[in-house]
């Protein structure tokens, strides 16, 4: 089998130190860039995120990635959107007004309430059999955010508890969204990413 | 279910890692990275790595730093403190591999920046430093870089209010270093009840910690000194903490 390589979106927003060095500790080649060839040619899309979505939307379109990322989608490209990257799959986003999203997986991003804020390690339960996820079921990951992605119930891959259920996890064919950061979360994380990349690029 | 956390502190000051007694004296352990992969492997909820000399010096974040722990590969989540000055130095501070940063200097120098700080990164990504001590009820918080105190109140406190900080490490700085020294009435004196904090500063035994993390207020517990005497002390730690919701010990044996 051929080392695969994991695209890594470059928009000038987000974490993309952390998410490199986890993808290249599972032994992926990874590019880090916002050239549409250079992305065409890896593996997998990986859109990772740290901030405001207006500000990652804005920076996306600057980089005339927003078509670009919608078509690769459309054609059944791997994608996993991280954290924020998950949340700017989504149709639209309430945070600092109203912003559309890419729409590539249905649902709307609307603030956390009345908990304001998610930070620190909480489990996921796995929903609607997603088979890539299921071995991470009950597993501690680590989130950091205070928006929430809500997604009907057939696009919802994983879930999480805060008093109440709410979506941490979205599926869309081959596109995955995951709200917590397994880049983060420690031997837990990696196997998730791991079982992730291998099994929406063998799809 | 949301777990508290063990935060594993790393003390900085020219570039060494070092223990620190009572934020004057200073004791060289060696290289911060080596300290860093050390919490990373033995299973620490959150890394917190502390410049001390960075807003002293006006020098600005410890960009280098953060660069060579990237190159580790440190896969546990990481918050980066010292000479943050305003949201270009937070927003680099992430793109190099922190997840939050905890800001002090700048809730002194210049607070609006915190609001900016959050809309570029979100509050959940920020963190107030507060460095405070018990002074009858008064809670007096210090200004590390001229050793001066003024009571906490008014204006520092307006600032977090907003809520453009998702938590304030409320930092026991004169019990710094001493074993089970830290002052839980800090916690009682704090005047915003609804603010999460991270307690620091002190806390060397599981009892200690137990009775703070059985505060529905304090979501964290750091520990800087305490962890560096013996080897996997975070998960001794766990094993002791009974009745709280924490992540189970784990040790990565992940790349070595």
């Amino acid at each position: 089998m051929s080392r695969r390589t994991i695209g890594i979106v470059d928009y000038g927003v987000g974490n993309h130190a952390s998410v490199w060095r986890a993808f290249h500790a599972l032994d992926y080649r990874c590019r880090v860039s916002k050239d549409r060839d250079v992305l065409s040619e890896c593996d997998l899309l990986v859109l990772p995120g740290v901030g405001a979505f207006p500000v990652a939307m804005s920076a996306l379109f600057e980089c005339g990635l927003v078509e670009y990322l919608r078509n690769q989608a459309r054609a059944g490209k791997p994608m996993v959107g991280l954290c924020l990257g998950m949340q700017l799959l989504a149709d639209s986003s309430l945070e600092h007004g109203f912003t559309a999203g890419l729409g590539i997986v249905p649902g709307h991003v609307v603030p956390l309430s009345p908990e304001r804020w998610h930070i620190g390690w909480n489990s996921i339960e796995v929903v609607n059999g997603d088979e890539l996820l299921a071995p991470s079921d009950g597993q501690s990951v680590y989130f950091n955010h205070s928006y929430v992605f809500n997604a009907p119930t057939e696009y919802q891959a994983c879930v999480s508890r805060l008093g109440r259920l709410f979506t941490v996890g979205v599926r869309r064919g081959n596109v995955i969204g995951l709200q917590f950061h397994p880049e983060k979360s420690q031997g837990v994380g990696r196997s998730m990413l791991k079982a992730i990349v291998e099994g929406l690029c063998r799809a | 279910m949301l777990k508290k956390r063990l935060v594993g502190v790393v003390t900085i000051r020219n570039g060494w890692a070092v223990q620190s007694f009572g934020y004057r004296r200073y004791l060289p352990l060696g290289k911060p990275e080596i300290l860093i992969e050390n919490l990373d492997r033995w299973g620490a909820d959150e890394i917190l790595v502390q410049c001390i000399d960075r807003s002293v010096n006006g020098a600005g974040p410890d960009f280098d730093l953060l660069e060579r722990i990237g190159r580790i590969g440190v896969s546990t989540p990481l918050i980066y403190v010292g000479g943050i000055r305003d949201a270009v130095d937070a927003v680099r501070s992430v793109k190099l591999g922190a997840d939050r940063v905890a800001v002090d200097a700048i809730l002194r120098d210049c607070p609006e920046q915190l609001v900016k700080i959050s809309k570029e990164l979100g509050a959940q990504a920020l963190i107030a430093d507060l460095p405070v001590r018990l002074e009858g009820d008064c809670l007096r918080w210090l200004d590390y870089r001229n050793r001066r105190e003024e009571a906490l109140s008014g204006s520092i406190l307006n600032v977090l209010e907003p809520r453009c900080v998702s938590e304030v490490m409320l930092s026991d700085w004169s019990h710094e270093g001493s074993p089970q020294s830290f002052d839980e009435a800090l916690v009682n004196a704090f005047p915003l009840a609804d603010m999460p904090l991270i307690v620091f500063g002190g806390l060397s035994t599981a009892a200690q910690m137990q009775r703070l993390l059985e505060r529905s207020q304090v979501v964290a517990a750091a520990v800087g000194n305490f962890l560096s005497y013996e080897e996997h002390a975070i998960q001794t730690f766990k094993r002791a903490l009974k009745g709280i919701s924490l992540r189970p010990a784990v040790y990565s044996t992940h790349g070595y």
